[in-house]
């Protein structure tokens, strides 16, 4: 509330602006138009210049099965880091403890660390003679399978989900678990029901986020899995194969299903402010 | 925590970053000093190359990458002001970023110099050079299963046992690839066993080979629908890549280029001339067996030979004809010899003409 009023302040007093917020308010545009003209170039020249190749793109076979399957695996490494990431999120979030930050650095170390790098590693250690795919070799084949897919999307997007996460659960006022510790819950109960709840908004978004950026990963999933073809993949080999006028219709269809989600997502979590503290 | 430590965090950072910068710009200033010294001292023979920083732009094959490196830093130290920028792909990639995506490089160095002609004439040039050679061989490490007993008689005997893992690169975006094909066809005739092609590449793949007029045509279908057996084999985008997958023992075996398998010291079994795709001499042999791409282009087998070419776009076409002149002078050569690609000598144009005149003196 208290941010509200202050922006209607600042846009409705008769006052002329402050200079620093012009400056600011240019820049921001600048950033806005940079993505966005980007973004919105490549839709519309497509939308205008072709749209039946968009169209029957859209009604491929291959290309609906690539993309449904970048946005299946994602979701799986999406699931997959919820479970592994709320625990550490919590823990960082309420404990302090030797090597915290050091701790701290390794879980986002994926985030700076070139993808094709990341591919290159974990198809070492996910590989038919790694340290972990040699073990579980008769099992599960992770190059050039699913699995691999998935574990190139974790290792990827998993820190954009525990460090939301984190930040969620660093905003909620340990006072309140206290509370209901106090009234007799135990702590499993007082972590699902007190504290899970009110740090729901940034489970919510931490998970898009994860989401997002497993669906448009290419970089290290082409490494450890070439086979089965995801969205960005098909893009790169059509690109490949036939240039660019046929690669860019399943380009603009992925961007257009991953803006649909992200935008649907955002609609359906707009409600769940009643639950931030602020 | 209090506003003292602050400033404590702050200045260890901006020490350390200035410490960072400070390391790479002495590095940068001390080649540069290098470079002036070095300039001064050959002034009177450097007339073509100009004194103000330039860059130079090559596409490259990926299995060029060894010998251009090599190449890139001779031209540096002759031409201390210029910046040499490599971008290494597929050889299709090379082309197609100049015809698709309108970038600019000064010089394009395919993986298969047929590929100029089809791709890129006469919008973008309308010359090039075959400069050097190579072959394909079967790669493969101490830790591959039968390493110990793989020879040019039985290597397919080995690809088709059921516990041996192989790879080749993708058809459809890699000559590496096309030619992974050609040699499993061609290897039908020589060792006279006519299931060597189904048994390692049509059973494992999409890909089904015809046979028409004495003539074998390998069908590719788009690559989304290869569906490689990823039990059996490994398929990558560009031959380069397989080369890690070998490495660390992911596959056994790999179709590649004799000076891949030099440059990463890899073991290899030397395929017979005749199936090789090496030799001149057995060019009518190789012309029976085509590939047929996904885009419908039909891809002939041929001897392998490198070919250069300077983009109509270029930015520094002169910059361009100095690098190539190195590429061709013996110390070029050399760097070829010793990666395993033996250069041609000298190199065949298919248009005198249109080659830049400098070059003309060369061929």
């Amino acid at each position: 509330m208290f941010k509200i009023k202050q922006t209607r302040h600042m846009f409705t007093s008769r006052k002329a602006p402050e200079p620093l917020m012009l400056v600011f308010l240019f820049l921001a545009l600048v950033l806005l138009l940079f993505v966005a003209v980007t973004l919105a170039n490549m839709v519309i020249e497509q939308v205008v210049t072709d749209l039946p190749a968009l169209i029957s793109a859209a009604c491929e076979k291959s290309v609906i099965k690539s993309i449904s399957l970048s946005m299946y695996a994602g979701l799986v490494a999406t699931l997959i880091s919820l479970v592994l990431g709320i625990p550490a999120a919590y823990i960082l979030a309420r404990k302090d403890f030797f090597a915290k930050g050091f701790v701290e650095s390794v879980l986002d170390i994926p985030v700076v660390v070139p993808h094709t790098v990341a591919g290159i590693a974990l198809l070492t250690i996910f590989g038919a003679n790694g340290l972990i795919g040699a073990p579980l070799e008769s099992y599960i084949q992770f190059r050039d399978a699913f699995a691999g897919i998935v574990i190139a999307m974790l290792f990827v997007s998993a820190p954009f989900l525990t460090n939301s996460v984190r930040e969620g659960f660093q905003n909620i006022d340990p006072r309140l678990e206290n509370t209901a510790r106090s009234l007799g819950a135990p702590m499993w109960k007082a972590f699902l029901f007190v504290t899970l709840p009110l740090a729901a908004r940034h489970i919510m978004a931490g998970s898009i986020m994860c989401w997002a950026r497993a669906i448009s990963e290419f970089g290290a999933v082409v490494i450890i899995a070439y086979y089965p073809m995801i969205g960005p993949t098909l893009v790169y080999d059509r690109y490949l194969s036939y240039g660019l006028s046929a690669s860019r219709p399943i380009a603009v269809l992925l961007i257009l299903v991953t803006l649909t989600i992200f935008i649907a997502v955002r609609l359906i979590s707009a409600g769940w402010r009643i639950y931030d503290k602020d | 925590m209090t506003i003292n430590d602050h400033i404590i965090t702050i200045l260890t950072i901006s020490l350390l970053l200035v410490a960072i910068f400070s390391v790479t710009g002495c590095v940068d200033n001390e080649t540069t000093k290098d470079g002036e010294a070095d300039n001064q001292g050959t002034t009177a023979t450097q007339t073509t190359a100009s004194d103000e920083e330039a860059i130079l732009k090559i596409f490259h094959a990926g299995s060029l990458s060894v010998p251009m490196a090599e190449l890139e830093e001779k031209f540096e130290t002759l031409h201390p002001n210029v910046d040499v920028q490599r971008e290494p792909a597929g050889s299709r990639a090379c082309i197609q970023k100049i015809t698709e995506l309108e970038k600019q490089s000064d010089i394009l160095a395919s993986a298969d110099y047929t590929l100029i002609p089809t791709m890129m004439m006469p919008e973008y040039t309308n010359w090039y050079l075959a400069f050097a050679k190579n072959q394909i061989v079967i790669a493969y490490t101490d830790d591959s299963k039968y390493s110990s007993e793989v020879n040019s008689d039985n290597w397919y005997e080995i690809l088709r046992r059921p516990d041996v893992t192989f790879g080749f690169s993708n058809p459809n975006d890699d000559p590496c690839g096309y030619r992974s094909v050609m040699v499993t066809q061609l290897s039908e005739a020589h060792y006279a066993d006519e299931s060597i092609f189904d048994d390692l590449m049509g059973d494992n793949t999409a890909i089904t080979m015809t046979f028409e007029n004495g003539t074998y045509t390998a069908v590719m279908p788009a690559s989304e629908y290869i569906e490689p057996n990823t039990k059996k084999m490994m398929m990558r985008s560009m031959e380069v890549e397989l080369s890690s997958a070998l490495e660390i023992g992911e596959i056994d075996y790999f179709y590649i280029y004799r000076s891949v398998a030099v440059q990463h010291g890899f073991k290899f079994v030397e395929l017979p001339p005749q199936i090789d795709l090496s030799s001149v001499d057995y060019a009518d042999e190789y012309n029976t067996v085509r590939v047929r791409t996904a885009d419908g282009k039909i891809v002939v087998g041929t001897p392998i030979v490198y070919g250069i070419t300077i983009p109509d776009n270029a930015m520094q076409p002169e910059l361009g004809i100095e690098f190539i002149k190195l590429l061709l002078s013996a110390d070029g050569q050399n760097v070829f010899i010793n990666n395993g690609q033996p250069p041609i000598v000298p190199a065949v144009t298919n248009d005198l003409e249109n080659v830049p005149a400098e070059l003309r003196a060369l061929l």
